[in-house]
């Protein structure tokens, strides 16, 4: 039995106190320090739906696509598929595991190679991982996988800079689903996109998901598109998870001070939607030398003394999961 | 009269006999105190239409129009000497990149204090003292220290509190800013918009704010105009255009928006891309992605023309159902 069979009543993708610590040189004569990047993150993702990981620049969205996708491997903590802990797989079963676990790049314009048709790119993910396809096969598949995404059948012998930004990042969806993977990770496949083919990229990603039945982990800053197309969000702040529910709770009803700070900072386009709230104040602190304490502490207008000192764990609230020492009173 | 006047401006780069337009006969005006917003998505000709007011086309790029005023003052044929005056004094920018729009070999002081040497002049201590004053107010933590600090030991925001510092550092009247938070964070971006807003309220500057974010303009701008493909579209007060859209493109624009449906509904998309410079469309430029075009508008090109007290262009603009009007008899859409 394959590790990649499911199992009922087993998610399919689960993180279990997911760390990944990098340690970096900060100049000759000065003692190195470690960057937490990823300080014990944990989540499940069902199969077929889709978890949305928001937080600004430098909470770790990133990094944990990283983790996901095997490109680096975890400092500590499990990535389990199906129940499988992944840091047990042999080498061969890793390569299944990658073919499962597929990702979209947030820039179209860096991710696609300058140099290959798009033809090729597409062929490459196949002629690595599906040896026994001949190539009459192989080109078949690549041009069926086109004309799911919408591509027409005369792009394949063009090159990517002949293409629009909405149209490659059609060819990196394609390249990411022409395996079929069961989990995508989309680290902001719109956010370098305009608002009319923005639209019509988060539409063919929903009729894929359920045209080929894959799960999404979809890293996004944007909240207004994390709202529209996720079923489950997780918000992060310096490398932990500050609050994860269902979206649709998330966003009705705030829980962690840092959450309702994002949903007030995003523009509303309708004025009777407008919260007019404090806008946070200072900068995301540095994650080589965190805030004792709860991170979000300094810039949090709840704050007591007990968030100075005190790190605050996850833990249940109303359905959902909140690391803050003050949400009862909050809430 | 108006603070900066601009009627029928057009940007033409390539050949005298086949131009590409960047920009096609824009026209509009702020005035003091206010904030107008120019919304469009990439490729409609906000930035090149900011860039020939600050004067900053480049040859081959030919910049012409009907009047290009500010207070009074002809900025098109006015002397090279006289206009270099004027631009970074009183009409001031802010650019879209903050890591890129500084210089990295040199100090946050020496950058500042640039500009105050150029129109200013006083000595080295009071131009010290404004800028240690300026990025106060722009609201720098611990001024005295970023003053020697390089731009690369700043984050993206500090970036842009310091770009704003010196498009302001001469007291301008006019302050465009294209795309002043489009690299920023949402809560860095609330704070930035702020502070724009606040700065041009005090000193009560006219404000060009350019912007792909539907949302952020329509908080922010008293005016909006919506551009595309270096076209106006359609302009009016920032309340009601977005209540009551009358372009079918700013329609289109705002059903794009994951906000305005609910649920895991499809999105409603504008089919095509932004025409580029060798696929213009004959008509309407819009007609290939129009849900409304019907056989005039592929052919003919609609000027802009006054609807219920708002410039549209277009042949049918949207009443207030979002039907569109003046269509031939017969025709249903």
């Amino acid at each position: 039995m394959s590790f990649l069979d499911t199992k009922p009543g087993v998610p399919l993708l689960e993180s279990d106190d997911l760390v990944r610590h990098y340690d970096v040189n900060r100049g000759f004569g000065k003692p190195g320090a470690t960057v937490k990047a990823l300080d014990g993150v944990s989540f499940t993702l069902e199969a077929q739906k889709t978890l949305a990981v928001v937080g600004e620049s430098g909470c770790g969205k990133s990094t944990l696509g990283r983790q996901l996708t095997l490109i680096e491997q975890p400092s500590s903590g499990e990535l389990k598929i199906n129940g499988n802990k992944v840091g047990n797989l042999s080498d061969k079963e890793a390569k299944q595991f990658r073919r499962t676990v597929q990702m979209i790049f947030q820039n179209p314009y860096g991710s696609l190679n300058p140099r290959k048709k798009v033809g090729q790119i597409l062929a490459e993910p196949v002629l690595l991982n599906m040896e026994n396809l001949g190539r009459k096969e192989r080109e078949e598949r690549v041009r069926a996988t086109m004309a799911k995404v919408g591509l027409r059948p005369e792009f394949y012998q063009r090159y990517p800079h002949m293409f629009s930004g909405g149209q490659r990042q059609r060819i990196a969806i394609a390249r990411a689903l022409i395996l079929e993977p069961k989990v995508i990770v989309a680290d902001e496949p719109v956010s370098a996109l305009d608002v009319s083919v923005q639209a019509q990229v988060l539409n063919l990603m929903m009729d894929l998901q359920k045209e080929m039945n894959v799960a999404y982990v979809f890293i996004s800053h944007d909240l207004s598109v994390v709202r529209h197309i996720a079923d489950d969000v997780m918000v992060m702040y310096l490398g932990r998870v500050a609050e994860k529910g269902p979206t649709e709770e998330i966003f009705a009803k705030p829980l962690h001070p840092y959450t309702r700070a994002l949903l007030a900072s995003a523009p509303k386009i309708d004025p009777t939607q407008r919260v007019k709230s404090e806008p946070l104040t200072g900068e995301l602190p540095s994650p080589i030398n965190p805030p004792s304490g709860c991170a979000f502490h300094k810039r949090c207008p709840f704050a007591t003394e007990e968030c100075a000192k005190v790190r605050p764990e996850l833990r249940n609230f109303e359905g959902r999961e909140v690391a803050c020492h003050r949400v009862e009173e909050i809430a | 009269m108006a603070l900066l006047e601009v009627k029928n401006l057009t940007v033409e780069f390539g050949s005298e006999d086949k131009p590409f337009r960047a920009v096609d006969s824009v026209s509009y005006s702020v005035d003091r105190g206010e904030v107008l917003g120019i919304v469009g998505e990439s490729g409609s000709g906000k930035s090149v239409s900011s860039l020939a007011v600050m004067g900053l086309i480049d040859f081959p790029g030919r910049v012409t129009a009907d009047a290009l005023t500010f207070d009074g003052q002809d900025l098109l044929r006015m002397p090279s000497k006289r206009r270099r005056q004027i631009t970074g004094k009183d009409i001031a920018m802010i650019f879209q990149d903050p890591m890129s729009a500084l210089n990295p070999c040199f100090t946050v002081e020496a950058q500042i204090m640039e500009a105050l040497k150029v129109h200013e002049g006083g000595n080295k201590k009071q131009r010290r003292e404004r800028t240690l004053d300026l990025l106060d107010q722009v609201g720098i933590p611990d001024p005295k220290s970023r003053m020697t600090a390089y731009p690369h030991q700043l984050s993206g925001g500090m970036s842009q509190r310091i770009v704003i510092a010196m498009a302001i550092a001469c007291n301008p009247r006019l302050l465009i800013a294209d795309e002043p938070t489009t690299a920023l964070d949402v809560t860095i971006q609330a704070q930035i918009i702020d502070l724009l807003l606040k700065l041009q309220e005090d000193s009560d500057m006219g404000l060009l704010l350019i912007t792909h974010d539907l949302a952020l303009v329509s908080e922010a701008a008293n005016r909006i105009q919506v551009m595309y493909a270096g076209q106006l579209f359609e302009s009016g007060p920032a309340d009601s255009i977005f209540a009551a859209p009358r372009h079918p493109y700013t329609q289109a624009l705002l059903e794009a928006l994951p906000e305005r449906s609910e649920g895991h509904d499809r999105l409603r998309t504008i089919p095509g891309v932004v025409p580029g410079q060798y696929d213009r469309p004959a008509g309407c430029l819009l007609a290939p992605r129009c849900r409304y075009a019907n056989e005039s508008c592929v052919n003919a090109r609609p000027e802009v023309s006054d609807f219920n007290g708002r410039d549209v262009r277009c042949f049918y603009p949207l009443n207030d159902q979002g039907q569109p009007t003046g269509l031939p008899t017969g025709e249903t859409v």
